[in-house]
């Protein structure tokens, strides 16, 4: 049972004004597949605190603790794309907020099968969106796959 | 107080869900469902079975251990209801029940502040989120009772909806029925006894909210207030539970019963005797080795889960789309598996470490059948490569404790996990 999509007309301010964070709503406009500016954004509007950044070879990676203390990490090309979002904590991140427009493809694609309350998996050609855990330990990620670095091991983007 | 302005404001005719949830439809309060066994007052059964029934046909539950759980208005003993395949699950808190179970006449009272204000929860699993207000119930499993416990009810169709910062928390939307929840309701008794301690300090965005009659608010709630695991509040038995479930061969069963029992190590039918004990951390994990190889330091057992999850590139996932997050080996494939407790920060505790096997067989053809209990199915878990999720399966032909945080007995203090 889907939620509401956002109008459409909504979605579309929303991309117009993605770069001027003061201009955004209270929802969406940053940040998975975004500029790197979008993470101060994210930032803000989970009211987290910006940890650290750690350059790696081909991305860098910012973190952002949240109230919770769950840890939320952006990993942010060379070119300066939010290419994956990765988190791990006692509660899950705003998606609409750190998935961007991202959010609303995922949600219609989003069904019930045979797994539990424990496990979503969604594989797109353009979006990879995985979550798992119980109550009080969660863990995910999303990223894009068309966006993501040569050389980055999958396996490193949590 | 809240109540009061809603009758007020909205009329007779909703009073009844609004200042007593629920408004499912018919249902009556005659007990049904399971009825325990006389083989002690602190002992429940629970069933893996097909799951309830939606329209005419049962849900085709897999690995999903339900029982029966008796919510009655608080003090009463005439005004109660016996509810069916609840699900219980040692990887959350709180006994949450879902609005279309529940009779239109059992008048549970809202939680409320001071002020008037309702308090609601949007309670949040990895695949959707449920959302609802937190009612107050005398709760009966077995022969224990819980009073006055904060409960919460699930798809109350006149309650306020969720606000945008709890729907936003997952891409699946709301599981607000018996069909997109997969049972009745869920009994939580893990070894903690709240899902949100952090949020009695602080307003924790999409986990609890006060309710005035027009708009919901993210709203620190105290711990009493909170919805709670139903153990810590029994008024004996009280310090944790045993899960017993009988073994069951390769090829799977229909249906299996068992038992959940309250209390370790204070009745005659719950002592601990020679048992494996392994502590978890502040997150319930515990470290995981797949075949001697790295540890997985953010594992679990949890009969929530409904299969084997982790992620090996030595087994194939099923090419069928519906289920590619299980594995679909061509053969059944044997691994050994090292579980080992650690402190509550995570740490590995030396000596408190032990050895399981298991096997893996094909999800495709597994889930052809109409089995509910199925021991060799296995998937990837997509959320972490750290991770080791042994769920319903491991509790297979196993006698398994779960002792709350702080609790005492004869082999440990909690939390622990014992088997």
């Amino acid at each position: 049972m889907p939620i509401p999509r956002r109008d459409a007309s909504k979605l579309l301010a929303c991309l117009s004004v993605m770069l001027m964070a003061a201009a955004c709503p209270r929802i969406a406009c940053a940040t998975l597949g975004e500029p790197e500016s979008s993470v101060q954004t994210d930032a803000v509007q989970i009211q987290g605190s910006i940890k650290a950044m750690t350059d790696h070879e081909v991305y860098r990676v910012h973190e952002i603790t949240m109230p919770s203390g769950t840890l939320l990490r952006e990993f942010v090309s060379l070119n300066g794309t939010v290419f994956a979002v990765a988190w791990s904590g006692p509660t899950m991140p705003n998606l609409r907020q750190t998935l961007g427009q991202y959010y609303d493809k995922l949600v219609p694609l989003a069904k019930l099968n045979h797994a539990d309350h424990n496990h979503l998996q969604i594989l797109q050609s353009d979006i990879v969106y995985q979550v798992s855990g119980h109550m009080r330990a969660f863990s995910g990620r999303a990223y894009i796959p068309g966006a993501v670095p040569a050389g980055v091991d999958l396996g490193d983007l949590h | 107080m809240a109540t009061m302005t809603r009758i007020l404001s909205t009329g007779f005719s909703v009073v009844l869900c609004l200042s007593a949830i629920s408004c499912g439809g018919g249902g009556n309060l005659a007990a049904s469902g399971t009825t325990p066994p006389a083989s002690g007052s602190n002992v429940v059964t629970v069933t893996v079975d097909q799951g309830p029934t939606v329209n005419g046909s049962a849900l085709g539950s897999i690995n999903t251990l339900f029982t029966s759980v008796t919510v009655c208005v608080p003090g009463s003993t005439t005004s109660c209801q016996t509810i069916d395949h609840i699900q219980v699950d040692t990887g959350s808190y709180g006994l949450r029940i879902l609005a279309a179970a529940l009779s239109s006449q059992l008048a549970l009272p809202l939680q409320t502040d001071g002020a008037g204000n309702s308090l609601a929860e949007c309670t949040v699993f990895a695949d959707g989120y449920s959302w609802g207000p937190v009612v107050l119930a005398d709760v009966q499993v077995g022969g224990e009772t819980a009073s006055s416990m904060p409960t919460q009810i699930i798809g109350v169709g006149t309650y306020a909806s969720a606000p945008a910062d709890c729907s936003s928390q997952t891409v699946m939307g709301e599981e607000d029925t018996v069909e997109a929840f997969g049972a009745n309701g869920i009994i939580g008794i893990g070894p903690f006894a709240q899902d949100c301690p952090e949020c009695a300090n602080q307003a924790i965005a999409g986990a609890y909210y006060y309710c005035s009659s027009t708009t919901c608010t993210d709203s620190v709630a105290a711990l009493d207030v909170q919805t709670v695991n139903p153990v810590t509040k029994f008024a004996m038995d009280n310090n944790g539970v045993i899960i017993t479930l009988p073994s069951v061969g390769n090829a799977g069963e229909d249906t299996m019963s068992g038992t959940l029992t309250f209390g370790v190590d204070t009745e005659t039918n719950n002592v601990s005797g020679a048992q494996t004990v392994l502590n978890v951390d502040d997150f319930a994990n515990l470290s995981m080795t797949l075949n001697g190889t790295t540890p997985l330091a953010t594992s679990f057992i949890d009969s929530g889960s409904n299969g084997i999850y982790f992620n090996t590139s030595s087994l194939a996932t099923c090419t069928q789309s519906d289920i590619d997050g299980f594995y679909c080996p061509p053969n059944t494939v044997a691994f050994s598996l090292t579980i080992q407790g650690l402190d509550s920060a995570g740490n590995p505790i030396t000596g408190q470490s032990t050895g399981v096997s298991f096997s893996v067989g094909d999800a495709q053809s597994m889930l052809a059948n109409s089995d509910s209990v199925l021991p060799l199915l296995a998937g990837t878990f997509p959320g972490s490569q750290t991770t080791f999720d042994y769920g319903l399966p491991f509790f297979y032909g196993r006698r398994v404790a779960v002792v709350l945080d702080g609790a005492t007995t004869t082999v440990g203090t909690g939390p622990y996990v014992a088997f």
